[in-house]
């Protein structure tokens, strides 16, 4: 049982060499050679990124330390052992802890619980919740700077203070390794700052972190050393200040991505959709805004701020308590999807897995699964004019599929994005809406997604892009909304738009800009 | 790499229609073929019949289970729902007299079959509104629906059978028909064209294709526009309605509506479907894997009866199957770590 809270230097302070190295790793799956002969290493107290492009290796290789995974070939050596960890427990009683993406706490148990479940203290045949409790408050107060009370229960928390919880379990465990997985993907700039701070410190005290994020400046801010993977193999493992971002993409995508202004600003015409006095009380109030054809519209904001549950509400996917819609001029009453999508409007939901894709299905049938009702009159579906249909957005699109078969569970993230749009298109929608249309998509398809945002409004179509990346607000909007606390705070040009512009307004509080809030924003360039 | 992704894809595909294609219909012709070796009794033709007979009415009522747990539903109603069809449509054959064996005034069955049918479709509809507009748990709706059917059927019948005596219609129906000279019960060839339909309906129409959308993923299908709720509240009904047929099939072979029509039909039809290669998640599986499983259950329940083994024991059997029938779904999708046959080879995606 480890009852104590880590204190201080690890154990490990003294070595000077790795306290990791993974040597020659292979790891095959049916028909993929996932990684190929990968080696890395990782030393005591350092901040090492892991990047590539989605499909890389990177999870492979985590997995593997992490005990889901059994390597096929290679060798790992970890504080001069062989480490062969044959379960995840077995990685996390090691010393390797790994956070994932998706966090692992029970909400409704409280912080305490949470922390020590699978540990509990005991006194005599009982827990001993008391020296729980305060050993997770010291712990949280002293080394997370968090001040939470730790009977809350942690679905209150925020999601940035959830994963300081499982950063805690991490030290409760006392690893010496943690791994984060993504772990800024739903954080707010401030949060995600938050967390920086506490891997900085993390680093003091002799614990290594292994960072894998598709953002490449949170790289450059946090890493130490930075490994590239690519296609399952090593590509490079360089001290961070050795790299430049123009030479890390370089790496990844093995070929170079002119650095250029992805936005190809498309001829403005009429309004295509109004929205006037959008409520849902206690979500979003009083949202107006309109958008012409030709147009790309940002919403920017923090996380929390409202953006996501406009666009649902507008898309018919949630109630709304007032407010009214108006298409081409004429107001619309939209109840439910269906309403929406027979008035041309789509909306590509921010996590593509759970509501954009039916992973299950094959890609033809994703692409033709809003559209069924109008492919034929009769009960009966029409396969050659679904193969035909599917052929055309594969190859519009350069979907990266084998054929139509592939089901979609099997694609990369961008080619899942794409497959979620030409269902979208196939269904002749003139209103697009993005809801984070590159959240874990990696660089080369990111291109690729902007592009072809390009061609849509290029062709008179509308597009709103609800984002939490500002260089990506600022490089494709014509316009940007700022939403803070389910309101409009502000409407800025193409020209006005500026990082700070906008972190002014999603930051302010009642309406007015709060300056303590925006000095304690990071500069994400 | 996208060539090597569509090779996972192929050899789990592969692997998978080996456990749940071939492999289930390999195990019934085996068992199938041990049954005939070993007992002179399991190839009569009565007991053939019977076993016809008996796969025919859990066939219907597997068959509309098989859409239900393709949405990742479940209809826990469907046992109650025969013996509550059975005993409507007997108390309208048979008319208010109850208790003798003589019809008194009774509708033919032409009115009496569609009025049982329809009950059946439009409570089963019940289900699905309760499950969808109103966000209940399908588990204890259709575990309480079935209560109530069960308990309707007993008080109208009062606790006993209702007798009848089948007129022409109910005797076409329940009887048997010469196909290349041999004589097969006319409810295993309906049970069999239900099949057909189910298919055709399941991979050709576009409300199957949304039963296996609204199973693989429920909100992505309400976002593309597929009226999820409406679908499911049919699925329901179907369900429903199958299973009232069902019930006028047993109800007319015994000539009896009583409650106790549809024991066991309910556990037996979920251990068919999964069986037959439907997850109990939703959003894999098909109609004809369930068939296959039908007959497995009906074999195994045949085989115990020629081998001796004991009438009062067959719940234990029933219970193990279905124990045994979802320990095989959880093995197929590769739930169990230590279990996992290497068949899925985990997920190469990062």
């Amino acid at each position: 049982m480890l009852a104590t809270v880590p204190a201080g230097v690890g154990s490990t302070a003294t070595a000077t060499g790795p306290i990791l190295e993974m040597r020659s790793i292979d790891k095959r799956f049916p028909g993929v050679h996932a990684l190929v002969g990968v080696s890395m290493d990782v030393l005591p107290g350092e901040v090492h990124a892991l990047v590539g492009e989605n499909g890389a290796g990177k999870s492979t290789l985590m997995k593997i330390l992490a005990g889901v995974y059994a390597p096929d070939g290679g060798e790992i050596i970890y504080k001069g052992q062989p480490y062969t960890p044959r379960t995840p427990g077995a990685a996390r009683d090691a010393g390797i802890v790994t956070i994932y993406q998706e966090l692992n706490l029970v909400p409704e148990l409280s912080v305490a619980e949470n922390m020590y479940l699978g540990m509990e203290l005991e006194r005599g045949p009982f827990l001993d919740w008391q020296t729980m409790r305060r050993r997770a408050r010291e712990l949280l107060s002293t080394r997370l700077h968090l001040d939470v009370d730790p009977r809350t229960p942690v679905g209150r928390l925020g999601v940035g203070q959830q994963q300081m919880v499982e950063v805690a379990k991490a030290l409760l465990h006392e690893a010496d390794i943690i791994i984060m997985d993504e772990p800024t993907a739903s954080l707010s700039l401030r949060e995600i700052a938050d967390l920086f701070t506490i891997v900085r410190e993390l680093r003091g005290h002799g614990v290594s972190t292994i960072f894998i994020s598709h953002h490449l400046d949170e790289t450059f801010e946090l890493s130490d050393r930075t490994t590239v993977l690519r296609d399952g193999q090593l590509v490079s493992t360089t001290p961070t200040a050795d790299l430049t971002t123009a030479s890390l993409i370089q790496l990844m995508v093995g070929r170079d991505l002119a650095e250029h202004d992805p936005k190809k600003p498309a001829e403005i015409g009429q309004e295509v959709l109004r929205v006037e006095g959008l409520t849902r009380h206690g979500v979003f109030e009083d949202v107006s805004f309109t958008a012409r054809a030709g147009e790309v519209v940002g919403l920017a904001g923090l996380v929390g701020a409202g953006r996501t549950e406009v666009v649902r509400a507008i898309f018919g996917a949630d109630p709304i308590d007032a407010g009214r819609v108006y298409i081409q001029g004429e107001e619309v009453s939209i109840k439910n999807p269906r309403g929406a999508i027979d008035h041309g409007i789509a909306l590509l939901t921010e996590d593509r897995k759970s509501q954009g894709l039916v992973l299950l299905f094959d890609v033809r049938e994703n692409i033709t699964l809003a559209i069924l009702d109008k492919l034929t009159g009769s009960q009966f579906t029409d396969r050659s004019r679904e193969r035909e249909i599917a052929a055309g957005f594969i190859d519009r699109l350069a979907i990266k599929a084998a054929n139509q078969e592939q089901p979609a569970m099997n694609l990369s993230g961008g080619t899942q994005q794409k497959v979620v749009l030409s269902k979208w298109l196939a269904a002749e929608a003139r209103v697009i809406i993005f809801d984070e249309p590159t959240r874990g998509i990696d660089v080369g398809a990111k291109a690729e997604i902007y592009e072809i945002m390009n061609e849509l409004v290029a062709q008179g179509d509308t597009i709103i892009m609800v984002s939490s990346e500002l260089p990506e607000i600022l490089a494709m909007s014509d316009r940007v909304l700022v939403m803070q606390g389910g309101r409009i705070r502000g409407e800025l040009s193409r020209a006005e738009a500026t990082q700070e512009r906008i972190m002014h307004l999603a930051t302010a509080s009642n309406g007015r800009p709060d300056e303590a809030d925006l000095t304690e924003v990071p500069a994400d360039d | 790499m996208t060539e090597s992704v569509t090779a996972v894809g192929r050899s789990r595909s592969f692997a998978r229609s080996v456990v749940s294609g071939a492999g289930p219909a390999l195990v019934l012709i085996a068992m199938a073929a041990a049954l005939w070796v070993m007992s002179p009794a399991f190839r009569s033709p009565t007991s053939l019949m019977l076993i016809g007979l008996e796969a025919a009415a859990l066939g219907l009522v597997a068959a509309g289970q098989t859409f239900v747990i393709l949405t990742g539903g479940i209809d826990l109603s469907v046992e109650a729902m025969v013996s509550f069809a059975g005993v409507i449509a007997a108390i309208l054959i048979a008319g208010t007299n109850v208790s003798g064996g003589q019809i008194a005034g009774g509708f033919p069955s032409w009115v009496a079959i569609p009025i049982a049918l329809a009950l059946g479709a439009l409570i089963g509809a019940g289900n699905g509104v309760l499950v969808t507009a109103f966000r209940m748990n399908p588990l204890i709706v259709t575990l309480g629906v079935r209560s109530i059917l069960l308990g309707s059927a007993l008080v109208l019948s009062r606790g006993s059978g209702i007798y009848i005596k089948k007129d022409d219609l109910l005797g076409l129906l329940t009887g048997r028909v010469d196909v290349l000279g041999v004589s097969v019960p006319i409810p295993l060839i309906v049970t069999l064209i239900i099949y057909v339909i189910c298919w055709i309906v399941l991979k050709q129409t576009k409300f199957g294709r949304y039963t296996y959308a609204i199973g693989g993923n429920e909100t992505a299908a309400r976002l593309s526009g597929v009226r999820t709720n409406l679908n499911k509240t049919a699925i329901y009904a179907i369900s429903g309605f199958l299973a009232a047929l069902a019930g006028i099939m047993v109800m007319g072979r015994l000539e009896s509506g009583a409650y106790q029509n549809g024991t066991n039909l309910t556990l037996m039809s979920v251990a068919a479907v999964v069986i037959g290669g439907t997850a109990l998640t939703g959003g894999i599986g098909g109609i004809w894997g369930t068939l296959i499983g039908v007959f497995m259950i009906r074999l195994v329940d045949a085989g115990l009866v020629y081998m001796s083994f004991p009438s009062q024991a067959k719940e234990i059997m029933i219970g193990a199957i279905i124990v045994l029938a979802v320990l095989i779904d959880t093995v197929r999708r590769g739930q169990i770590p230590w279990l996992t046959l290497r068949l899925r080879g985990g997920d190469p995606g990062d």
